[in-house]
């Protein structure tokens, strides 16, 4: 990532980590019971089975829709991006669902089930003039240029 | 509980909950003021002194340090023991089980379970997201109500109308409720064209702010005053945080049964009753899709049902199981340390026969519920 952007938060993905090498979501996975977490499990513990025995895992790019809803008012303090803007859910094969953004799309086509993938976007430029960079999902039917690129 | 003794309701009261913000016309209060207010309206319904209550619990979540102690100040510390009870919006229930668990072991008595609030305007601020998930613009409670409300019309059929329905049933009985913030019916034309907060809920599908204080006071059988018709609580459960259930912070693959099929499960078995037995509801509407499936996880009926019963009149007041007879959170107003006792006080009133217009005939037994950020999902069951 340039010098000018900086991730909305450290460690919720790794470069080149994709086979095909682009960017991935990270998140731990436990050893013990095959539970899953998104971000990384800090305080490195299972919350399910209380197992220290967890590793690092990458998830995939595409997934399908679980819920979402598109938001009409600006939340208090935090978020700058444009209003409306549509959250959901993602369902990706793994069986965990990731909280997202979506892009590229007209919010009124959004549907459960439909087949989202991840991209990278601008949230918006902080205090300090760097660009506040961030994963979000948009349709698969949205096309665009190949892989992304964080 | 097993091996306890009987705890029985001694007296309620309320401060009517609206806004006391000396802003057109309004008085200006303080939690601390309204506390003290429903505090003092308890002891006289119970026929009870201020030096008969022997420990109290203070459910408030914004008045800060020892809320409790400043409310009980305005009638005069006399040493008994005050703690300050934050459970988000299940504050005033979870002080309650406090209160019921102390005088069913019989450590004390006479004990008071209050909760006041003073409310900040505009959203609430909920400290459930990580600063990554605010600045992402998660941190919106009636988005996270939408994407449930999205996931339950697509899995029962339930349509906005549906939705719409709840808040027209609450709005007209909260009409009939003198303590409630808002006392105008509202048509079903009138929701849907309210302003879109987050797809598909609309304002008028949120409920209102609200300032107010509630406060219960409950004893032992030797203690009861008000002889007549005496209450006894059948079950008070407090369930919080199962795994897989918590909005914001991240997400994780395995689920557990939610919050509120265990809490419910818990009180039907502790009282003894089951949702059949039910004659009166205090459901958690603090968004009108709450309610419908709420009903459905405590056993009202089957999944998917709660729309076509609602539509039908089921749980209006003089249907088969009246749901929220004092207008609900959608009426009352939300002032969260205050709101869930009185859902508790609702039940009060109506198996006593205490409810005026609102009065369901011959009500023996009812049920309040209430959820809060966590989760929690508190369950109180009181029979006559």
């Amino acid at each position: 990532m340039e010098s000018n952007r900086v991730p909305v938060r450290a460690g919720l993905w790794k470069e080149k980590a994709g086979p095909d090498g682009t960017p991935r979501l990270i998140g731990s996975e436990c050893l013990d019971c095959e539970e899953l977490f998104f971000p990384v499990q800090d305080s490195g513990i299972c919350t399910f089975c209380q197992s220290r025995n967890l590793k690092e895992t990458v998830f995939s790019r595409k997934g399908t829709i679980y819920s979402y809803t598109v938001v009409m008012q600006r939340p208090p303090v935090y978020y700058q991006g444009e209003v409306p803007y549509a959250i959901g859910f993602v369902e990706l094969p793994e069986g965990i669902r990731i909280e997202t953004l979506f892009v590229d799309c007209e919010f009124e086509d959004l549907r459960i089930g439909m087949e989202v993938e991840m991209v990278f976007r601008t949230l918006h430029t902080d205090t300090e003039g760097r660009e506040v960079v961030t994963y979000m999902f948009r349709p698969v039917s949205a096309g665009g240029e190949g892989g992304p690129k964080a | 509980m097993s091996g306890t003794r009987d705890v029985m309701v001694a007296g309620v009261g309320l401060a009517p909950f609206n806004l006391y913000d000396g802003q057109k016309g309004r008085p200006l209060k303080d939690y601390f003021d309204l506390g003290a207010e429903s505090i003092l309206k308890a002891l006289d319904d119970a026929d009870l002194g201020w030096g008969d209550i022997q420990a109290a619990f203070c459910g408030n979540v914004y008045g800060g340090t020892a809320s409790g102690h400043q409310a009980i100040e305005k009638i005069g510390q006399t040493g008994i023991p005050i703690v300050n009870v934050e459970n988000a919006c299940s504050s005033g229930s979870s002080a309650f089980r406090l209160a019921y668990q102390m005088v069913g072991a019989g450590i004390y008595d006479v004990v008071l379970a209050a909760g006041f609030e003073t409310l900040p305007k505009g959203l609430l601020k909920s400290t459930a997201w990580p600063e990554w998930q605010r600045i992402m613009g998660f941190n919106v409670q009636p988005a996270a109500y939408a994407m449930n409300t999205v996931r339950y019309m697509q899995e029962t059929g339930a349509t906005e109308e549906d939705i719409s329905r709840v808040t027209v049933k609450n709005r007209k009985n909260g009409a009939l409720n003198p303590n409630a913030r808002f006392r105008k019916p509202v048509t079903l034309e009138e929701v849907m064209a309210s302003r879109m907060i987050a797809q598909p809920l609309r304002l008028l599908h949120a409920c209102p702010l609200a300032d107010g204080g509630a406060a219960v006071i409950l004893c032992s059988r030797d203690r009861l005053k008000k002889t007549d018709k005496p209450v006894t609580v059948a079950a008070s459960i407090l369930t919080s945080g199962t795994y897989g259930h918590v909005y914001g912070g991240g997400s994780v693959k395995k689920k557990t049964p939610d919050t509120v099929q265990i809490s419910v499960e818990q009180a039907y078995e502790a009282s003894g009753y089951g949702p059949e037995d039910m004659d009166v509801v205090q459901a958690y509407d603090t968004m009108a899709s709450g309610e419908l499936w709420e009903l459905e996880k405590m056993g009202f009926c089957p999944k998917g049902e709660a729309p076509r019963l609602m539509r039908e009149g089921y749980f209006d007041l003089g249907g088969k199981l009246p749901v929220n007879t004092d207008g609900g959170l959608m009426s009352r107003g939300h002032p969260l340390g205050a709101t869930s006792l009185a859902q508790i006080i609702e039940i009060y009133r109506q198996i006593r026969d205490e409810a005026g217009q609102r009065q369901v005939p011959g009500a023996k037994i009812g049920l309040a519920h209430a959820m809060g950020a966590g989760p929690n999902s508190a369950v109180v069951i009181l029979k006559r």
